[in-house]
């Protein structure tokens, strides 16, 4: 059996498949005309400006959270160096210059935290002075009372009794 | 007989000799109807019609064929954009004819078969519609390509060019579906 003919139409024709040819030819497709409504003609659309623009805004965002990541590190003691630097004024430009807004706090500040440091520490010393005191005193008044109460068990009747076996 | 290697290296070279007009044909008509070329719609459906046409009626009834492929290309048109390899717009529309032939039975099972009994006691084709039933109930992969060798009429390399199917899996088809044919018409008489 030649498999030509059924593969391309060339070679021996196989008389099966020709009749079988015949008989179904007649369901074959028989052109008609298309009815395409009026339709707009699809266009094709581009996404390239769309897929730029996404890339675009996907880089900056990454590359702003990397700037977010490594700022602290780099910049934040020279932040703390603008504050402090106007916060020791010359002593000749205070009548001259009016306290900014961002000055007058932290002077302030520091003023009545070195005072209050200053003052706390002396109250410290005066506690730690008072305590000693206080303790000494307390110690002086318990070997007193010891002395005492020694005093009056000696002296006390009931004890001249009991101790009088002994002296006779 | 299965196909030897030279006889499949001869089909290869017919059918590469083939593709290299085919898809040139196609690429130029798709890419002129999506920059607004309507006639050349047209002639993608002069081309294709007779594939869409072999693949319903392997697949639905022949009285709802003719309507489902004007319903095909319609659907093709429309969505002709979306179509990313100009060359490939044979297995595109193949494939969404056997999608519409699913649908069609997923949707309207019981009519179908009133139909086809009623116009199997009227028309006078009734021994192309027998043979279609039968070639109807082998397996899938062998009645389509039957259907477009013996009722359209395509060679084995044109339906390999059109479906995007290789010119061997064809072959290899359309040997063993009419192997099985020829069984099943042995059952009949006059054949």
């Amino acid at each position: 059996m030649n498999d030509d003919y059924l593969w391309d139409k060339t070679g021996q024709p196989d008389p099966q498949i020709q009749q079988l040819e015949e008989i179904l030819g007649t369901l074959r497709y028989q052109p008609k005309p298309l009815a395409i409504p009026n339709l707009a003609v699809p266009r094709r659309r581009n996404y390239f400006p769309l897929l730029a623009i996404a890339a675009t805004v996907l880089l900056a965002i990454l590359a702003g959270g990397i700037w977010l990541r490594m700022r602290p590190r780099n910049e934040v003691p020279k932040q703390q160096a603008k504050i402090v630097e106007p916060a020791a004024p010359k002593p000749e430009e205070k009548p001259v210059k009016p306290k900014s807004a961002v000055n007058q706090p932290v002077l302030a500040t520091n003023r009545i935290h070195g005072k209050r440091s200053a003052s706390s520490v002396l109250r410290k010393r005066e506690r730690e002075e008072a305590l000693m005191a206080k303790e000494q005193l307390m110690l002086a008044l318990r070997v007193t009372t010891q002395k005492l109460h020694l005093v009056h068990t000696k002296t006390s009747p009931a004890t001249q009794i009991k101790n009088q076996h002994r002296i006779g | 007989m299965y196909a030897t290697a030279d006889m499949l290296l001869t089909s290869a070279k017919a059918h590469a000799a083939e593709q290299s007009q085919e898809p040139a044909i196609e690429v130029v008509l798709v890419r002129a109807v999506l920059e607004g070329d309507r006639d050349g719609f047209a002639g993608l459906y002069d081309l294709y019609a007779p594939l869409v046409h072999g693949i319903l009626l392997a697949r639905v009834p022949r009285a709802e064929v003719d309507d489902l492929v004007q319903d095909i290309f319609l659907h093709a048109f429309k969505k002709l954009h979306t179509l990313r390899d100009e060359s490939a717009f044979g297995p595109w529309i193949a494939m969404i004819a056997r999608n519409r032939a699913v649908d069609f039975h997923r949707r309207s099972k019981v009519t179908v078969e009133i139909n086809d009994e009623l116009r199997g006691s009227d028309t006078h084709d009734s021994k192309a519609r027998e043979i279609l039933e039968l070639i109807r109930g082998l397996p899938e992969a062998y009645r389509e390509t039957l259907v477009l060798r013996l009722v359209e009429g395509m060679t084995g390399p044109e339906i390999a060019a059109r479906t995007g199917l290789t010119a061997a899996s064809v072959r290899v088809n359309l040997h063993r579906g009419m192997k099985l044919l020829r069984e099943q018409l042995g059952f009949m008489e006059g054949l």
